[in-house]
């Protein structure tokens, strides 16, 4: 066997490797139901902020957590334990994405992702502020 | 219908309209020209004249277009969507670039600007090449300028015009206010730039990193451009100057974006293996492994395919890159992702069609591409060569691959999540392969071409590999980095600095001519060992030690929260928060780092940081942070969360409560005794501005704090006409408003009304403070990295003319 396929089986080999740590290393999105079925397993879960249900954020007592209240795409709603600083303009997040695990009836999530603001452009206050404007 | 509508500037986008029309049709023009004049066995100069000809036309019209777009801006011309949606005259002027190309449509047309502005130069420099090379290059421009048109074919919008008016943009259309003939005079002022990209980054960073996009281009073209003109070697030795230039300039602004991500966003770091960052991380690998095929190539006449299939896959991954950041897919993954403009399909087309005639071309002319056939010697540097580039391959494949997964859902309609600690994932693979990519380019330099006497080598490397050996232990000694995976990364890194430093004064004899590889080697394990130490030794100092534990799953208790003027102590110095100042839409929050100084035994400042939070109603608040550098380390210090709500002036006071009371009785308040000394009739009419006929009478208190500090107000009782009113007392300082509001003459008592004002919230912050050791190891790695790359460059350039 020549050193070129040596090299090639090497090449092969980690180029598989990299395949199964990706899947086994993904998370998946999914609903609060597949979450509450599979309590201590790691999800993302998309959903919308219920801003009717109040924020909890008491920094005196405990600066990182913050409560709030998530409807997901099915529908369900659950109360959300996020391990850090109340997001700045939390309040107008739209679509969201949180990433953690259900612990008893909440969900404690380790991450947040809100779109970034600089790629953020929603038509519909572009308009309200045109009229605004005029 | 035609309605006119008042104040438009319609000639400027029917110019721009039209040049975009030019620009495409004839770079469509001259890549056919140049394509017929490499088929073509007579008249072939003539081709080509026509070609340079209408490419020039197109280099022309691409011009106008950014000079045209340029003068909307500059102008303030609202009716155009793009003017409106990116700039605005509040904006300070400096910043009407960086609103150029905040845009999909401006930075698209930055692109096409590089394009042109590279290809001149290939015209220029490039005689014999020319033609194959500018009829890829004119290709590329068919679709980039696409990109631009914004036209209608059977209901499809093709590309977006930043030419398109306001009142005809698809998100405006339909307000009836747009259909007002007026409706311009009505718009006070354009959105404006997001004022996070309102700083010198966003000046700075896009055209550099643009132009790295451009750079990719001309290797791929010079590949395509071989096998077109069937000479299908001879392009390497040309392609060779051109690829180290997208080597370094595309690094350039990779590692920008880095500082800019490290200095003003408050990501916490340089690098979080985002998407967006991966999208050009991944093109520049491939290029970086291109540029050192070429070298082989070019010296020992081997791996040629792998020459070919490098420059190309750099240019297509620089496309695919496009796709990812630009069609929406990222969705949910990135949170930098632009958002989809409608134009993913053609996205997708255009990517489709490169490769696949890429593919297909490489497929068709096989033959003339040899494999390698003889087998490099073990100890030859081609081969260790070779090696590192398949090792780059790797960590491009592996970084694609988990950037991909939106695309893969896509595709096959799964769900699959990117992993949650997206970090320790790239890690994983991406640590090990920093190992050996600094390994190998440590001892590769000593290696000769073809064979090498091994004892020599070790010889040779003896001195760098003992220094590094002890260096090593140093750091790990001194700095504590436990995780054998990181150490032997410490050793390998502080090995290829060494080594490379030892190779340009021991064997160079520090020819700078000839030292580019070994400094831009030098440079990337600087940056190397930067990232290694500034990573695994960062240090949180801002720990919530009293926060409640939420168990070890949530370890990251990172923030604390500071009272105004409180002091904490954290790492080595004493942290107090001092209070904030607002400039414009800046609120600087004051931060002092304090020493303790043990013979004076008092507390010294060492310095303040200012970190800020901008307060943009448009795209929400964002928090800024401020670093102190110092030569080992940086301090780093964030406002993770503070009140923004303003204190509404009617909210200031509590609720009023009225006591009715005789003289001498006394009322309590929260903070103050109020004794009721006497009535007095003798009140100073003028400044209480009553008239002539009103009657008044005062009633006389004394305020007492809880320090027994007393002081007397009089608020007025007033009858004028049948009408009662009083004119109250107000204490800024005590924080009462005193009024008095009735008189019953008969019980000899009387109503006096206290309004307290609230207790003076608290004011704090919460913030989180890192330091980061040996971060400008990374940094002067970088500044290596290009100066070395740049060597390079001209090495090349000067071999070539030789």
């Amino acid at each position: 066997m020549k050193r070129i396929h040596i090299i090639g089986i090497v090449v092969i080999a980690l180029a598989i490797g990299a395949i199964l740590t990706t899947v086994a290393d993904s998370s998946t999105y999914a609903s609060f139901k597949t979450s509450v079925e599979n309590p201590g397993k790691e999800y993302h879960v998309v959903g919308r902020v219920n801003k009717e249900k109040p924020f909890e954020y008491n920094p005196e007592v405990n600066a990182n957590l913050f409560s709030f209240y998530l409807k997901d795409n099915d529908g369900q709603e659950r109360k959300i334990n996020f391990n850090g600083t109340k997001p700045n303009d939390f309040e107008r997040s739209e679509q969201i994405v949180i990433i953690g695990k259900m612990k008893g009836e909440t969900f404690e999530a380790s991450g947040i992702l809100m779109k970034c603001p600089s790629k953020y452009a929603n038509p519909e206050e572009q308009r309200k502020e045109l009229k605004q404007g005029a | 219908m035609n309605t006119a509508f008042l104040g438009e500037h319609l000639w400027y986008g029917q110019a721009g309209h039209l040049l975009i029309i030019i620009a495409f049709t004839f770079s469509i023009l001259a890549s056919i020209a140049y394509f017929i004049s490499l088929k073509q066995k007579e008249n072939q100069a003539a081709w080509v004249k026509i070609g340079r000809l209408a490419f020039f036309v197109h280099g022309l019209a691409v011009f106008g277009i950014v000079a045209t777009l340029f003068h909307l801006l500059y102008h303030h011309y609202f009716e155009y969507y793009y003017v409106f949606a990116h700039s605005s005259k509040a904006m300070p002027k400096q910043y009407l670039l960086a609103s150029f190309w905040e845009g999909q449509e401006g930075s698209f047309l930055l692109w096409t600007f590089w394009h042109v502005v590279l290809s001149l130069i290939v015209i220029w420099r490039e005689k014999e090449w020319e033609a194959p090379v500018m009829s890829v290059v004119s290709l590329v421009q068919v679709f980039l300028s696409s990109m631009l048109l914004g036209v209608y074919i059977f209901n499809y919008k093709l590309g977006s015009s930043p030419f398109t008016l306001l009142r005809l943009h698809p998100d405006m259309a339909n307000l009836p206010f747009v259909q007002m003939t007026d409706y311009l005079q009505k718009i006070k002022d354009g959105r404006g730039l997001n004022p996070l990209l309102q700083n010198y980054w966003m000046v700075i960073h896009p055209p550099t990193l643009f132009l790295g996009f451009a750079s990719t281009v001309i290797p791929f073209a010079f590949a395509l451009g071989g096998m077109l003109k069937g000479k299908f070697t001879e392009w390497v030795k040309p392609a060779l100057p051109w690829t180290f230039f997208g080597v370094m300039i595309l690094g350039t602004g990779i590692l920008m974006g880095a500082a800019w991500a490290y200095e003003a966003l408050s990501f916490g770091g340089f690098w979080a293996w985002d998407p967006v960052e991966n999208a050009s991380l991944v093109p520049w690998l491939l290029l970086v492994g291109a540029a050192h095929v070429l070298i082989i190539f070019n010296r020992k006449g081997q791996s040629l395919m792998t020459a070919y299939i490098l420059c190309i896959a750099s240019f297509l991954l620089i496309l695919y890159s496009t796709f990812l950041t630009r069609s929406g897919i990222l969705g949910d993954a990135s949170v930098h992702a632009f958002t989809d403009l409608g134009m993913s399909g053609q996205l997708v087309v255009y990517l489709g069609f490169f490769v696949i005639l890429a593919v297909a071309m490489l497929i068709r002319n096989r033959k003339h591409i040899p494999l390698t056939a003889e087998e490099e010697n073990f100890s030859s540097r081609e081969f260790w060569m070779f090696i590192g580039i398949l090792v780059l391959v790797i960590s491009a494949f592996q970084i694609t691959l988990t950037t991909s997964i939106p695309v893969f859902n896509k595709i096959a309609g799964t769900k699959i999540a990117p992993p949650a600690d997206l970090k320790a994932h790239y890690n994983a693979w991406q640590l090990p392969i920093a190992v050996i990519i600094t390994l190998l380019i440590s001892f590769t330099l000593f290696l000769k071409w073809v064979k090498s006497d091994w004892k020599e080598v070790v010889k040779k490397l003896a001195l760098a590999c003992i220094l590094s050996l002890l260096i090593t232990g140093l750091f790990i000694w001194k700095i504590k980095i436990n995780k054998p995976h990181y150490d032997a990364l410490l050793f390998t890194a502080i090995f290829a600095i060494i080594a490379n430093l030892d190779y340009m004064i021991r064997v160079l004899k520090g020819k700078s001519k000839l030292s580019g590889a070994t400094l831009a080697h030098a440079g990337f394990g600087l940056i190397m060992l930067g990232a290694l130490i500034s990573n695994a030794k960062s240090t949180v100092i801002s720990k919530n030690l009293s926060g409640i534990d939420l168990g070890k799953d949530l370890p990251g208790n990172e923030n604390i929260m500071m009272l105004k003027n409180d002091t904490l102590m954290m790492g080595d110095y004493f942290v107090s928060y001092q209070g904030k100042k607002q400039e414009g839409v800046n609120i600087y929050y004051q931060i002092d780092y304090m020493t303790y100084n043990w013979s004076s035994k008092k507390m010294e400042k060492a310095f303040s940081l200012f970190p800020t939070i901008q307060t943009n109603p448009r795209m929400g608040n964002v928090s800024e942070p401020s670093t102190r550098h110092f030569w080992d380390k940086d301090i780093y210090t964030h406002i993770s969360y503070a009140d923004l709500e303003p204190v509404n002036p009617g909210d200031e006071y509590k609720k009023p409560f009225t006591q009715t009371i005789a003289v001498g009785d006394t009322i309590g308040t929260a903070t103050h005794i109020i004794i009721f000394k006497r009535l007095e009739r003798m009140v100073n009419r003028d400044s209480l501005q009553l008239k002539p006929g009103d009657m008044a009478i005062g009633a006389v208190l004394q305020v007492k704090d809880i320090e027994g500090h007393s002081r007397e107000a009089m608020p007025v009782f007033v009858i004028r006409d049948n009408m009662m009113f009083t004119r109250e007392s107000v204490l800024e300082e005590e924080g009462l408003k005193l009024a008095f509001t009735r008189v019953d003459p008969e019980t000899k008592k009387f109503d006096i009304e206290v309004t307290e004002k609230r207790d003076p919230k608290k004011e704090f912050v919460i913030m989180k403070a890192i330091i980061f050791p040996g971060i400008n190891l990374l940094w002067s790695g970088a500044v290596l990295l290009i100066i070395g790359t740049t060597l390079a460059i001209r090495k090349r350039i000067r071999k070539n003319k030789a």
